[in-house]
């Protein structure tokens, strides 16, 4: 039994997977607990998809992908905001025309050079056979973020919580949240190579959600987030060995599962709980 | 004029560039009709949304043996419900539990499809698969699209108002809550009918681009409307007929197209736009009277 339960550990490319996943898992997980404090949550499944024709040019040219995907998320970023000065359009209107566009871009960019890197690995992720030089750019990825993140957390909580509050002790709000989105598409970034563009945004809000759904008190909901969205990765990595299915399907799958389970059963916001007290 | 013409008819000589052709007219006439009510009722990322839903869908209805468009439809109108479901039974935002929910289902659904031997390639349901369209695949699209875009031109007073001013929609007697689900319900169809030709993730793009462009040059909805489906069906047959040339995807290309039309619109529209300004000698006359006072 354990020996079976040890299968997965005996390869090589499976102890990577585990280990990266759970890594980037809980720096997105991290970041997702600032993202559920305002309504933004759908700017990562935006950045994730615009990032694609970067990575795509990257691999053409035979680049690190984190630059191109760098770039792309920059022109992405710059676009909108100049479309939004530029026009009456409503803000989801321009987040969605914006990504799908970047998107379609990418996609055209590989069908017309088929050789420089497969659709369905940016889509889907690719976890399972990432290669060296990949890992080594998650890798770091990942930790500049969680450093940096660290490095201001308490900032940014204050301008989360109270734009108003952050600016009278002397914060630069409008830096501090361009460094959070900063972090926030390195980070997308990071997860496009584990889960895939498909489904960074449930590796960005999930966690967060859940976890929101179990405290009031920030720090625990970093925790609680951190906590779950490292043990979600790594258990999704880890058992797409033995179902034999995609890992970033199954990784937010049961991310979804533990946010269901806690929206009827939390102890405090728990439909179940709220459905009692009201009688 | 010759290479025109052969630009339009060599690629019509083959039977499944016709029925690309057709498809992605029919596409683009449903999307971008609709495409106006969404950019104006800030309900964008709701086509986001449900066409990702609709994946678990394709996969349980392979497995159940029902039509791939049943399982697709009640798996995209059940996102849109369950999202408001959520939303109204806990603290969570709704942006987030829209993202939940879909992102939740879109990941069921590929553990789903990677697990379960289907004929329907991933691929396709992705990325769409204009080329491959067959008869039967172009009748059903033109009897969903058909009867949902003249649903929609009808009603479009209604919905507009609901779109607009939902108070004052309940107050002339309007049934909001039908209205709104309707709306949803035709999303769904419209989005399950366009899946084969542009796939899950373009399709959001057709959702919203010809409305936008549409919002650019006018502020009267009938003209929105014609200018959307002008520059939406334009996009899909200069696409379908490029793509050919060039041996490009055919879906990208009609959304960068789309999205060329959008650039171009943001600068040559109407209005005060980028382009006029710096075209516009009275305007630049005026500046330079006012700054000489």
């Amino acid at each position: 039994m354990i020996d079976w339960l040890l299968q997965p550990f005996a390869y090589d490319y499976m102890v990577n997977a585990v280990l990266i996943c759970a890594l980037v898992g809980g720096t997105c997980a991290f970041l997702s607990s600032y993202l559920i404090l305002k309504g933004w949550s759908l700017m990562g499944d935006a950045l994730a998809h615009a990032v694609v024709p970067g990575v795509a040019l990257a691999y053409l040219l035979a680049l690190p992908y984190a630059v191109g995907a760098f770039f792309a998320g920059l022109l992405a970023a710059g676009s909108m905001t100049l479309v939004k000065h530029k026009t009456k359009l409503r803000e989801d209107a321009i987040i969605g025309l914006i990504f799908t566009s970047f998107f379609a871009i990418g996609l055209l960019i590989v069908s017309i050079n088929p050789t420089s890197v497969n659709i369905q690995e940016i889509s889907l992720g690719n976890i399972l056979a990432i290669s060296d030089i990949d890992i080594v750019q998650v890798v770091i990825i990942s930790l500049i973020c969680l450093l940096l993140l660290g490095l201001k957390w308490k900032d940014l909580v204050a301008v989360f919580f109270d734009e108003s509050h952050a600016r009278s002790i002397g914060l630069s709000v409008i830096w501090l949240k361009v460094y959070f989105f900063t972090l926030l598409s390195a980070a997308c970034v990071a997860a496009l190579q584990t889960v895939g563009a498909c489904l960074v945004i449930a590796m960005v809000v999930t966690p967060g959600a859940t976890a929101y759904l179990f405290t009031d008190q920030f720090h625990r909901l970093v925790m609680i987030s951190v906590s779950l969205g490292v043990l979600t990765s790594a258990l999704g990595a880890y058992s797409s060995y033995f179902l034999d299915v995609n890992p970033g399907g199954l990784i937010v799958t049961l991310q979804t599962l533990i946010f269901l389970a806690a929206f009827v059963f939390a102890p405090k916001y728990g439909l179940v709980k709220t459905r009692v007290a009201n009688g | 004029m010759d290479s025109v013409i052969a630009f339009v008819v060599e690629p019509l000589s083959h039977g499944f560039m016709q029925r690309a052709l057709l498809m992605s007219i029919l596409i683009a006439v449903v999307c971008s009709i609709f495409s106006c009510f969404l950019v104006l009722k800030g309900w964008s990322l709701m086509g986001d949304a449900v066409s990702h839903a609709v994946l678990p869908g394709v996969a349980i209805s392979f497995v159940l043996g029902i039509p791939l468009l049943i399982g697709a439809f009640v798996a995209g109108l059940f996102c849109a419900v369950f999202t408001g479901f959520i939303k109204a039974n806990s603290r969570v935002k709704e942006d987030a539990v829209m993202g939940i929910v879909f992102s939740g289902m879109f990941a069921f659904g590929l553990v789903l499809l990677t697990k379960i031997e289907t004929d329907v390639h991933l691929l396709h349901v992705l990325f769409g698969n204009v080329l491959g369209i067959s008869l039967r695949d172009l009748i059903e699209t033109a009897c969903i699209a058909g009867l949902c875009s003249l649903l929609m031109l009808l009603k479009r007073k209604d919905f507009l108002l609901v779109c607009f001013d939902p108070g004052h929609a309940t107050v002339v007697g309007l049934p909001l809550r039908w209205l709104n689900l309707s709306l949803l319900a035709m999303l769904a169809l419209t989005i399950v009918a366009s899946l084969k030709a542009a796939g899950i993730i373009l399709v959001i793009a057709m959702l919203i681009a010809p409305g936008a462009i549409g919002f650019l040059h006018t502020r009267a909805f009938d003209k929105m409307l014609m200018v959307a489906i002008a520059a939406s069906v334009f996009s899909c047959v200069l696409g379908t007929l490029l793509s050919y040339h060039i041996d490009a995807a055919t879906a990208p290309l009609i959304v960068v197209i789309q999205a060329g039309l959008f650039v171009l619109s943001l600068l040559f529209g109407s209005g005060r736009s980028a382009a006029r300004r710096l075209f516009n000698v009275r305007y630049h006359a005026q500046r330079i009277i006012f700054h000489a006072r």
